[in-house]
């Protein structure tokens, strides 16, 4: 044997690493400081996952150099370069494993991504390096890829058909979770209406709770691709949430009628106080587009029917709001007719078929699914619900039931603790718009508090 | 017609309202009994609202009683008579109409829990509470105030035994002992007579019918009827034509069955003395996407009735968001509330003097148009009447004025 085919190996061989960690030296020195140029936190990982494995690396480097200049046969050269490959391949699919976990971790904790999800996304890219890997692997050992390349292939295209629904919404949950734009807690409206509080996001819907307290899972991609207010935070939370009732009535015939103004107050004098009710706010309810609204039925009656505009005149200029109670209503009514009887002889009588019929309101409360906890939901809430709701808790309280003020504004300063909020709102004459004109001014008052 | 088809119309809490009652009536049998399933206004109303009922979950059903001629002889002459018409009713008349309902009382299949028994025909039903237990309600659709004595006084002995009359506006009720409500009818915004239609079939039924739009369009729609006044409605025209140029449409239902209904066509026509700008229309029967066409067609509508039920057409109008000037009969008043939602007229020189005020002033006349189609939307369409229904059927037996549900 000629010593120099060993020796010429050997320390090709040594000079092969001592270059080699020279330049492993050189490349850390200039990777540390672009990284601490640009303040890059994954290089650590990088340079941590590396730096142990680079000494193998740089080891099956100095040998593999070595062989291709020795004497040894072709064959087995081949053998053990196909060996050292294989092993270095082997590793390099570790230490990129290894930093693909340690970078999603980092990345997660900037993201608030669920956990879920980075298990997820890790698994999926865990498997593309290991597949690739295998591949390489099998290429170095001379074993055909081509039907292995076509089958993964084929694979991963049913899965994507599979998966063609979920996809989209997981692509778009890591899209949400790295914008942090919408955070769970937050409350959100949708361009499509949906509206609620943020409870959950996931990997591929996000939850909302709404305020009739329903639970809408939303896709994730559907929330990428349309226009969302994010109203952020809750606001103040009231000691007793707000639940909005509904009414509705019915009408119902006393049996009674009236041809002049002496019947009218004859009848008045005995009637119970639902009938000055229905007659006080009947013309409220039904009309609700006229603005202002007659206020009541006897006006354009004695108006209209019995020719009488002065009478018509005061009467209609009777203030409901000044009265704290329907008896109260009731007196002064009948007190305006006698008043303007005894200044009159004339008691003209209403024409067949346009007497003055007093008829009696029914009514009928109901609960809504609609709960305010804070002045947002509050908001929320008024915007959609129906008119009657309005109507009961603004005119039906006060007035009906006898509470001396509207629902809203008793909520506002006893469990939020709203005084100006609630005197502003008390202090609206409410006789004098709309019910829409009625909620979009309450609406308008909330919010200016709320800016 | 799904009921979620409203929602673009009534919006949806409406809706919402709906279907909290229809939870609430959960478990209760409400049967409806009238005198045919096909015909009328009664048949047409429960034919939209019982499947619409039993969408939003109500176990509404419908039964009919069964009748021989002379029973439905005897019904017709105590509908005429009820509505004040002179009607010469024999003992005779009251037999057969007991005879009959004995028989319906022991054929009809009576299970409820609310029996919402629908007009004179079979309202000795009551007679068996008793025995099927429930409660019981009679749904007036006529107006009653000028009844002839003798079958009021014969129908009272029945009505008394209800837990509650159902009118249709306070004028049509009478004094009685037990409870009664106002229920206004309705119209359905969806049907062929009311949903929208498009400019090119409007265009195509004036067409057929040789009217031109160049020219302003006057119509009362109604059946030729001298309780709905068209010759008072031609006098009126006529004094308006005199200042505006404009036409005149009378429109109503063809009246090859009805003697009477000829005779007024005649001397309609006559009236008009072949003026080419009145337009008299006989319209067949089931034409109701005409019927449409002609008022979203029109410029001002117009009822000039002497007596009216509740006056649908007046609602069809108002939806339409046409003004109207109508006579303050029936159930006119509570849809035209004058100068709010239309005019109110009492003779030919106040109508014609109305509709002047009308053509002269488009603005005024396009906003109690728009008021009357909100009034409609809000008080007269078949959501506001389920609604009622369902309420109706909750509050019976509770005397509460403000019942918690």
């Amino acid at each position: 044997m000629n010593w120099l085919d060993i020796i010429i190996p050997l320390m090709v061989a040594l000079a092969s690493v001592v270059l080699a960690f020279w330049a492993r030296r050189v490349l850390f020195e200039a990777f540390t400081r672009w990284a601490q140029k640009v303040k890059w936190q994954g290089a650590n990982i990088v340079t941590e996952s590396t730096y142990g494995v680079f000494h193998l690396w740089l080891l099956l480097l100095g040998i593999y150099v070595a062989l291709r200049v020795s004497k040894l046969s072709s064959g087995l050269v081949t053998f053990l370069g196909q060996l050292f490959a294989s092993l270095f391949i082997i590793s390099l699919a570790l230490v990129v494993i290894n930093i693909t976990q340690r970078m999603l971790q980092l990345f997660s904790g900037k993201s608030r991504l669920p956990e879920a999800s980075i298990t997820v996304l890790y698994n999926i890219i865990r498997i593309a390096i290991a597949a690739v890997a295998i591949l390489i692997f099998l290429d170095i050992w001379g074993v055909p890829v081509t039907p292995i390349l076509v089958a993964i292939a084929a694979l991963i295209l049913v899965g994507l058909v599979a998966l063609r629904d979920t996809m989209p919404n997981l692509f778009a949950g890591f899209q949400l979770a790295g914008e942090g734009k919408i955070k769970e807690g937050d409350f959100i409206r949708l361009e499509s209406g949906e509206k609620g509080y943020v409870v959950e996001m996931n990997r591929s819907t996000t939850a909302i709770k709404t305020l009739s307290d329903e639970l809408l899972l939303i896709p994730n991609s559907k929330l990428i691709r349309t226009t969302v207010i994010n109203y952020g935070r809750p606001l103040k939370q009231a000691k007793q949430p707000f639940h909005f009732c509904s009414h509705l009535h019915l009408h119902e015939l006393t049996g009674l009628k009236a041809t002049n103004l002496r019947e009218l107050v004859n009848v008045l004098k005995n009637v119970p106080d639902s009938v000055i009710y229905y007659h006080t706010h009947n013309f409220l309810e039904e009309q609700q587009y006229l603005t202002p609204a007659p206020p009541n039925d006897f006006a354009p009656w004695v108006s209209d029917v019995l020719g009488d505009e002065i009478l018509g005149e005061k009467l209609a200029s009777i203030d409901t709001i000044a009265f704290p109670t329907l008896s109260s209503l009731k007196t002064r009514i009948v007190n305006v007719i006698e008043e303007h009887i005894g200044q009159s002889v004339d008691l003209r009588k209403a024409p067949e078929g346009r007497e003055f019929y007093f008829l009696k309101s029914l009514g009928v409360v109901t609960s809504t699914n609609y709960v305010a906890h804070d002045l947002r939901e509050f908001i929320e809430v008024l915007r959609q619900i129906p008119a009657n709701s309005l109507y009961f808790h603004i005119f039906e309280s006060r007035l009906r039931l006898s509470k001396g003020m509207n629902d809203f504004s008793i909520w506002l300063a006893d469990s939020l603790e709203e005084k100006d909020l609630a005197d502003a709102i008390a202090q609206l004459d409410p006789y004098h718009y709309t019910l829409e004109g009625l909620r979009s001014t309450v609406i308008q008052l909330i919010e200016k508090r709320i800016k | 017609m799904k009921i979620q088809d409203y929602i673009p119309i009534v919006g949806r809490s409406t809706i919402e309202e709906l279907y909290l009652l229809a939870e609430k009536l959960s478990g209760k049998v409400v049967l409806n009994v009238n005198s045919t399933l096909t015909g009328g206004g009664v048949a047409e109303i429960l034919n939209r609202m019982v499947p619409l009922l039993n969408q939003l979950g109500v176990d509404a059903r419908w039964e009919v009683i069964k009748g021989n001629d002379r029973f439905f002889q005897v019904t017709k002459k105590f509908h005429n008579a009820l509505h004040g018409l002179r009607e010469d009713i024999t003992p005779e008349d009251f037999d057969v109409f007991a005879d009959v309902s004995r028989k319906n009382i022991d054929e009809v299949k009576l299970n409820g829990d609310v029996f919402f028994i629908h007009d004179p025909q079979p309202i000795m039903l009551v007679n068996k509470r008793n025995e099927v237990g429930g409660k019981w309600l009679w749904r007036c659709h006529i107006d009653i105030s000028h009844a002839e004595e003798k079958v009021w006084r014969f129908l009272r002995d029945f009505v008394v035994k209800y837990d509650a009359a159902v009118f249709t506006a306070p004028s049509f009720s009478r004094e009685l002992p037990v409870r009664q409500f106002m229920i206004a009818p309705s119209i359905d915004p969806l049907s062929d007579k009311n949903r929208d239609l498009p400019t090119d079939t409007i265009e195509a039924i004036l067409a057929k019918y040789h009217i031109g739009n160049e020219k302003p369009i006057v119509t009362q729609i109604s059946r030729f009827d001298r309780l709905k006044d068209p010759v008072g409605v031609i006098q009126a025209f006529e004094q308006v034509r005199r200042s505006f140029d404009c036409q005149l449409i009378l429109a109503g239902g063809s009246a090859t069955d009805d003697p009477e209904s000829e005779e007024v066509l005649k001397e309609v026509e006559e009236r008009a003395g072949g003026n080419p700008d009145i337009h008299i229309l006989t319209i067949p029967p089931n034409s109701d996407m005409e019927i449409n066409a002609l008022q979203r067609a029109s410029t001002i509508i117009v009822q000039k009735s002497l007596r009216e039920g509740f006056g649908l057409t007046v609602t069809e109008a108002l939806w339409k968001a046409k003004p109207v000037v109508a006579t303050a009969v029936g159930g006119i008043p509570l849809q035209v509330r004058n100068k709010f939602t239309g005019l109110i007229s009492h003779g030919i020189e106040g109508t014609a003097y109305a509709i002047k005020q009308l053509l002269s002033n488009p603005e005024y006349a396009r906003s109690l148009g728009q008021n009357g189609r909100e009034h409609v939307k809000q008080n007269f369409l078949i959501t506001r009447h389920l609604a009622e229904y369902m309420l109706l059927f909750l509050a019976l037996g509770r005397q509460e004025e403000i019942i918690y549900l």
